[in-house]
């Protein structure tokens, strides 16, 4: 099971994304009961990075959130510091090594994860139904362009924020992914990624297609030969939807074993696993089909 | 004609307002703003016509014996699961699995049909007006499958007496596959078949590919070993 969903506004930049993406994500809740989570692009921050950070789950939230108030004093270039809930959100300026910010961010206190980074992605993820998510951070107020949605039944590792997706790419700028689906290579392809050094934050197995993604990118794929290569790398049954700073993409695996369907119109794109999600959030005629085995699709800004 | 509108109620009850306007002698039911919901219109006994104003979910129209049931966008996953007999017509596209082990009736998709359609069908017809994905056919015991664009691969795959037609190009055919010319009969069929459900297409029926069974799967042979190997 999983629910996933994706909403692409083709031309508007200020775009009701927050509130399509939390009414398509209600309509799959039954898919996935365990967790919600939305990765969101907003307007862009001209140079500036906006960083999320998860501050620790049960007790003690609350001088946690005092903590990293201070901590982030101390980490040169950052600015506009808010709190919410589990999260802590921050500008910085002048830095252009993410994995240097996490690094930073994450020594200060052990239970500290930066969730996303990037010009624009704001990933907002918790245990609990896409209502839950809603109440607690108002995910319908945020206006941009594009977003990925997910809803989680967990089959394979523990439910806890970290454990919930979407997963940003660590120390990729405003990579990330939903993925609905089983990654049966995945303790193969972690071994060979651990060896380079990359730290895994879970073990959950959708983690790795963030950070198979981020490599292919860094390597000077396009996002397109990226999902297309996921074909030939990642075994297993998946759909799954990336997105970056203007491109949202979808890939669906080699056996068709998982669901996705797509529409297309002049105004936007949306991708859910069900259509059931895009026609409960965006009125109006057009038509929904599924998406054919091995169909890799990206759409561009 | 009655009329129900889905509105916010649960797909049971309107499950259950279709059920009571059959019993009370209603032979027409439009359903409106369906919004793909699952489950919708199974087990349908009677010759009714209903219409779903709108796209379906999962399993819509499944164990169905004598209904039409016309969906004016698309279908989910399980689209007329083993229906026995009856016309189910989508004026849309159809997700996964669509037609899978009917027994007897009419399947028309006019737009596109995802992967494994008319899996394992045990007899009637399934008509495609556009393209067909991957793993059509698969183990079709009986029936005939008809493509009228073309069929992705892995195309009817281990087939028994299922008769596949296909108009188009074949992206690659399964196992065992063989693809023979459609005979004078055939193609008096499928023009005729294609007249009655699809009458805005233009191909005749011997411009179709036939592809049935090879036969070489049917009956386990140690000699042919290479045959099984190249199936499993």
């Amino acid at each position: 099971m999983c629910g996933i969903v994706g909403f692409f506004a083709k031309d508007n930049q200020e775009a009701e994304v927050g509130r399509t993406i939390i009414s398509m994500l209600r309509a799959l809740g039954c898919r996935g009961p365990d967790s919600a989570g939305v990765a969101l692009f907003g307007l862009p921050n001209d140079d500036r990075f906006v960083v999320r950070v998860k501050l620790g789950e049960g007790r003690d939230l609350e001088s946690r959130t005092q903590r990293i108030a201070s901590c982030l004093e101390m980490l040169p270039g950052c600015s506009h510091v808010s709190t919410n809930a589990s999260y802590a959100r921050f500008l910085t300026n002048g830095e252009t090594d993410l994995l240097r910010v996490t690094s930073a961010v994450e020594a200060f206190d052990k239970d500290f994860e930066v969730v996303s980074a990037g010009h624009r992605l704001e990933i907002i993820k918790q245990t609990g139904s896409p209502d839950n998510l809603e109440t607690t951070y108002r995910v319908s107020q945020f206006k941009g362009t594009h977003g990925l949605g997910h809803t989680r039944l967990s089959t394979e590792s523990r439910v806890d924020l970290s454990h919930s997706q979407p997963f940003w790419s660590h120390g990729f700028p405003d990579l990330a992914i939903v993925h609905n689906g089983h990654i049966t290579n995945y303790h193969q392809l972690r071994r060979v990624y651990e060896q380079r050094g990359v730290r895994f934050y879970t073990e959950n197995d959708s983690e790795v297609i963030a950070i198979y993604l981020a490599e292919q990118l860094r390597q000077g794929a396009s996002l397109q030969e990226a999902l297309h290569r996921m074909l030939r790398d990642l075994d297993g049954s998946y759909s799954c939807l990336a997105a970056t700073e203007r491109q949202l993409g979808f890939v669906k695996d080699a056996f068709a074993l998982k669901p996705l369907v797509m529409t297309e119109t002049d105004d936007f794109v949306a991708v859910a696993t069900e259509e059931i999600a895009i026609r409960a959030a965006l009125p109006g005629l057009y038509s929904v089909r599924e998406a054919q085995v091995r169909e890799v699709r990206v759409w561009q800004k | 004609m009655a009329e129900i509108a889905c509105g916010a109620r649960p797909t049971k009850d309107i499950n259950a307002e279709i059920w009571r306007l059959i019993a009370a002698g209603d032979r027409e039911i439009v359903v409106k703003q369906p919004g793909a919901r699952h489950n919708l219109g199974v087990g349908l006994l009677e010759p009714v016509r209903i219409r779903f104003a709108g796209s379906v979910g999962y399993f819509c129209a499944g164990l169905i014996d004598g209904p039409r049931i016309d969906i004016d966008e698309s279908a989910g996953w399980g689209l007329a699961e083993s229906m026995m007999s009856g016309e189910v017509v989508v004026h849309g596209s159809a997700g996964n699995g669509a037609a899978a082990a009917i027994r007897g009736g009419t399947v028309v998709i006019h737009g596109d049909a995802a992967a494994r359609l008319g899996v394992s069908m045990k007899g009637g017809t399934v008509l495609v007006a556009g393209n067909c994905g991957y793993m059509a056919g698969f183990m079709g015991q009986r029936g005939t499958l008809v493509v009228c664009g073309n069929a992705g691969d892995a195309f009817a795959d281990s087939l028994y007496e299922t008769i596949c037609f296909v108009g188009g190009s074949i992206e690659g055919l399964g196992t065992d596959a063989v693809v023979e010319e459609p005979s004078q009969e055939d193609s008096t069929w499928l023009d005729s078949t294609l007249a009655q459900y699809l009458p805005g297409f233009s191909r005749r029926g011997n411009e179709f590919k036939k592809v049935v069974a090879g036969r070489k799967l049917w009956n386990f042979d140690k000699r042919e070993w290479t045959v099984w190997q190249e199936a499993l």
